[in-house]
């Protein structure tokens, strides 16, 4: 059965069997539970009511095959139907009244990482995330971007006259999206740091972070990646990790620990908490006023899986000029992109209609730019907001404070010309 | 005549079903895992016959003609329907008992119409209250309907059910709140249910009122496919204050003085007892960190105009002590008031005997009582509960409340509850049959001191719907009348509350 991705907890081959036995009990939690509020603020059940699609389905399925129900065939696809956001998780009242006192939380995101993983191990893969793991295999950057020069020989060519120094106790590591697609992204980053005088370095070879590969349930390939990147910042003496990307953050903060164990002692620094120290302690003045009206869209990997929220809308505060619009970090646990957990890969058509939700939100509250703080992000909104019948503009918040200290970013904000029009 | 049994739906049935959605086949579920996760609600479940439960197939309707196309073929076919919106009732409304083609209104979900002059708002049946009242919000509107299940359950599945509000006291329950209502029949007429007249008046005495039976009959008669609802003003402000008590009676008795006080802005008034204390305690965040010495506890809350609602709250505050109840300050009040729709049960604090933490699922027998039996029916069913956990180690006693029911009438009547947890990974055929030999215990009780089994969950469980034609008592004719009048082939929701005898006489 196994086609040698990894997934086999516990070294047996009963790969199904000790699926079930791993999670029947955290799927009981929430099967005799049954509050299923985590449904209305789930963006796919949102878009597709369908109750197959449900984090609660999610769990029932463990439990129907444990009972010999359902076989991992006659679910895979329902686990396709998950952005891995985190919402759900949140809201179940059995994390938010009972975690702290036992000591457990829901943990759909797992169950679904998990179950991923069981339908590669079990020749049940899906057909787009198998091509886009055999290309990431043979690329090792995130090969989603159709034209789009993906290797190794571009994956530094955002910085071009930038002249970053390669290696050094910190490194910027820079997602595959923001590499090639968002460059301005990374260009605004970059640049922030330069100009409060924050020394950083490259990676010598920097592979894709592996996250996505892990989320998509490729197992061995998300460690290759991991080893790799970690051999390279060891390297060069790396101490501290800068993140500006919310679905690298994670990679580092809860992936990589799992699979290093204590040997990983790696500083890891978010990027939007660093540049909001930076604005706060004066080594980035932020003078040129940008007189646009605004709200912001939470990343639901800061928001919802990591609680980042204040940050982000402190630096966006900071920026002289700007009239934001905000809609509170509570209200967003329902809101999403749609663009994480490889949703995009497989169902674009779901991905687009939630991206089209969240821009229609945003355009009810009459502003002229929607702000979001990661690429992942940026693209399905970049492409409702150009979509809309009244366009919106989509603009990263480093985009926007990078403007507000007077650098010209350089770069583009997407590979599409029709769209960078 | 024959009553629809196990379902006979073959090819032909689903290429007619196909036909009827467009070929849309992503509205047209015939997989496994489909007919699984349609199977079962949040009420405990035989989750050792779990197979017994399942739909032959579902289907994903937009439209109320396409809902009613679905009917007609299952009336001609004799095929079981079995409407379900959520899935989030603590009864079986939406189980199915004979498999049957299950339609699931989720689709269903749009907000047709918001009219602030005449204060409706007209949806489908597959929006939830949370969603629709984040809509509503910018118009200074609300729908009021506000269940436990507040943040999941849907307008259909309120509606069917015949639910019950936390704000039921101030506001009215679902029945009081839907003003009209677009249903398909079970011979598949698509027909317009209201008080008479258009679909926004709210009181009419032209022709029969037939809005009552279509609200709770556990979608025995048929599918809501639109809905007019009330939009009530939204509330200026919101006051919650929880008293403590060292007996129930004392209680008992100050909820008795709250409820008759005639304060217009009483939205609830809730009675929770010392094993629900005790229930509490187990959550270190639970409000109810308070000394052993606490038995009792009564919640009350108010909503409505500041200029109302601020005097009222002396007047709250002077009751709610004048019997030697303790208030637990603002900071329990309101937090604990906010929090209400999320701790209705938590698996974790599920306990054996011996005090072992294991997962139990939740159930929660509801009944419709007067406030004058509300001690003595207490007593009686806590000792039922005991005798089963006693001799079955998979059962708890997780408390009982009783919460204000009148629609805008406080002072008398109660839902009341005793949640049980049982624990679903050992159930087996004994076990279930107990389970259900105390439901029927716990039902029994109720009918002796004049109260209704249920006040909102639905006598459709076996242990209930066996009592349903001793409850109906002289009525129970009327019901098969009805019932046989309208769904001549016994295909909506076949097997409930007993009302197959609706057809016995006839085969006879």
């Amino acid at each position: 059965m196994a086609d040698g991705n990894g997934y086999d907890p516990n070294g047996d081959g009963d790969l199904v069997g000790d699926f079930v036995e791993q999670w029947r009990d955290p799927a009981y939690n929430c099967f005799s539970s049954g509050h299923k509020f985590c449904r209305e603020v789930c963006p796919v059940t949102q878009v597709t009511r369908n109750e197959n699609h449900t984090p609660t389905a999610f769990h029932a399925n463990i439990v129907a095959m444990e009972k010999g129900l359902l076989g991992v065939e006659d679910v895979a696809d329902d686990y396709v139907h998950c952005t891995q956001c985190g919402a759900c998780e949140l809201r179940c009242p059995n994390t938010l009244m009972a975690g702290d006192f036992y000591r457990v939380r829901t943990r759909t995101v797992d169950v679904v990482k998990a179950m991923r993983a069981l339908m590669v191990a079990t020749g049940n893969e899906r057909e787009q995330w198998k091509l886009w793991n055999e290309r990431l295999a043979e690329r090792h950057n995130e090969p989603v971007l159709g034209e789009i020069p993906v290797s190794q020989e571009h994956v530094a060519d955002w910085a071009d006259g930038l002249d970053i120094p390669v290696g050094g106790e910190t490194i910027l590591f820079v997602d595959c999206e923001a590499a090639f697609a968002r460059t301005s992204y990374t260009r605004a980053f970059a640049q922030l740091l330069q100009k409060a005088g924050y020394a950083f370095g490259l990676m010598r070879e920097q592979w894709c972070c592996g996250g996505p590969a892990a989320e998509m349930g490729y197992v061995d390939l998300a460690r290759k990646h991991a080893e790799h990147n970690v051999a390279d910042w060891r390297a060069v003496g790396a101490k501290r990790i800068i993140v500006p990307d919310p679905h690298d953050y994670i990679a580092f903060t809860e992936d990589y620990p799992k699979l290093f164990g204590e040997d990983y002692d790696f500083e890891i620094v978010l990027g939007v908490e660093l540049v909001n120290e930076l604005v706060k302690e004066g080594r980035i003045a932020l003078t040129q006023p940008v007189e646009r009206v605004v709200t912001y869209h939470d990343p639901c990997r800061l928001n919802k899986r990591k609680g980042v929220h204040e940050a982000p809308r402190e630096l966006l505060r900071a920026v002289p000029g700007i009239t934001f619009k905000d809609v509170d970090h509570v209200t967003q646990w329902s809101y999403c992109s749609g663009g994480g957990g490889g949703l995009p890969i497989e169902k674009p058509e779901i991905t687009e209609e939630i991206s089209r939700r969240r821009v229609a939100r945003a355009q009810a509250l009459e502003v002229d730019a929607l702000i979001s703080a990661c690429p992942w992000s940026e693209r399905p909104l970049s492409d409702a907001g150009a979509a809309a019948a009244e366009p919106l503009e989509v603009l990263d918040l480093f985009e926007l404070v990078a403007q507000s200290a007077g650098i010209e970013v350089g770069g583009h904000t997407h590979m599409r010309p029709e769209l960078q029009a | 005549m024959s009553v629809a049994i196990k379902s006979a739906i073959d090819d032909a049935v689903i290429e007619e079903l196909r036909a009827i959605f467009g070929h849309d086949d992503g509205r047209v579920l015939t997989n496994l895992s489909s007919r699984v996760n349609r199977t079962r609600v949040p009420a405990p479940f035989p989750v050792h016959r779990w197979a017994d439960h399942m739909p032959d197939l579902a289907v994903l309707p937009r439209t109320a003609q396409e809902v009613s196309e679905v009917v007609k073929l299952a009336n001609r076919r004799g095929i079981p329907v079995v409407p379900r919106a959520g899935g989030t009732g603590l009864s079986d409304g939406a189980v199915p008992l004979r498999g049957g083609i299950l339609v699931d209104c989720k689709l269903m979900n749009e907000i047709h119409e918001v009219d602030l002059v005449d204060r409706t708002v007209t949806v489908g049946p597959g929006i939830n209250m949370l969603k629709l009242n984040e809509e509503l919000r910018p118009h200074g509107v609300f729908y009021p309907d506000d269940p436990a299940s507040y943040p999941c359950s849907l307008v259909g599945g309120r509606i069917g059910t015949g639910g019950w509000s936390l704000l039921g006291a101030r506001f009215g329950h679902t029945r009081d709140l839907v003003i009209s209502m677009e249903v398909v029949l079970p011979t598949g007429e698509i027909v317009e249910i209201g008080e008479g007249g258009g679909r926004k008046l709210r009181k009419s005495s032209t022709g029969l009122t037939l809005k009552q039976l279509f609200t709770g009959h556990q979608g025995t008669l048929g599918i809501t496919t639109q809905a007019t609802l009330e939009l009530v003003p939204r509330p200026e402000v919101e006051f919650a204050a929880f008293f403590a008590f060292e007996d129930y009676i004392t209680a008992w008795e100050t909820m008795g003085v709250l409820t008759k006080s005639g304060l217009a802005t009483l939205a609830g008034v809730v009675l929770f007892d010392e094993w629900k204390i005790d229930y509490l305690r187990r959550d270190d965040e639970a409000y109810i960190p308070q000394p052993e010495s606490v038995k009792a506890v009564v919640a009350v809350a108010m909503y409505g105009r500041r200029c109302e609602v601020e005097p009222a709250s002396k007047e709250v505050m002077r009751l709610g002590r004048s019997r030697g109840g303790r208030y637990l300050g603002d900071e329990i009040s309101a937090g604990d008031w906010a929090s209400r729709h999320d701790r209705y049960a938590i698996p974790l604090h599920g306990r054996r005997k011996d005090g072992q933490a294991v997962l139990m699922s939740w159930h929660c027998e509801d009944a419709a009582l007067n406030y004058s039996v509300l001690p003595q029916v207490r007593e009686e069913w806590h000792a039922i509960v005991s005798r089963y956990r006693e001799r079955y180690d998979i059962f708890d006693d997780w408390g009982m409340f009783a919460y204000t029911s009148g629609a805008h009438k406080p002072w008398a009547d109660y839902l009341v509850e005793i949640d049980v947890g049982i624990w679903e990974q050992r159930l087996d055929d004994e076990t279930w049959s107990a389970w259900v030999d105390c439901k029927r215990e716990i039902a029994e009780v109720s009918l002796k001191y004049g109260g209704s089994i249920t006040a909102c969950h639905g006598a459709t469980r076996a242990g209930d719907a066996e009592l349903v034609p001793t409850e109906m008592g002289s009525a129970w004719p009327v019901v098969k009348r009805i019932k046989r009048a309208l769904d001549p082939n016994n295909v909506m929701n076949p097997g409930k509350q007993s009302l197959d005898e609706a057809y016995e006489e006839e085969r006879l």
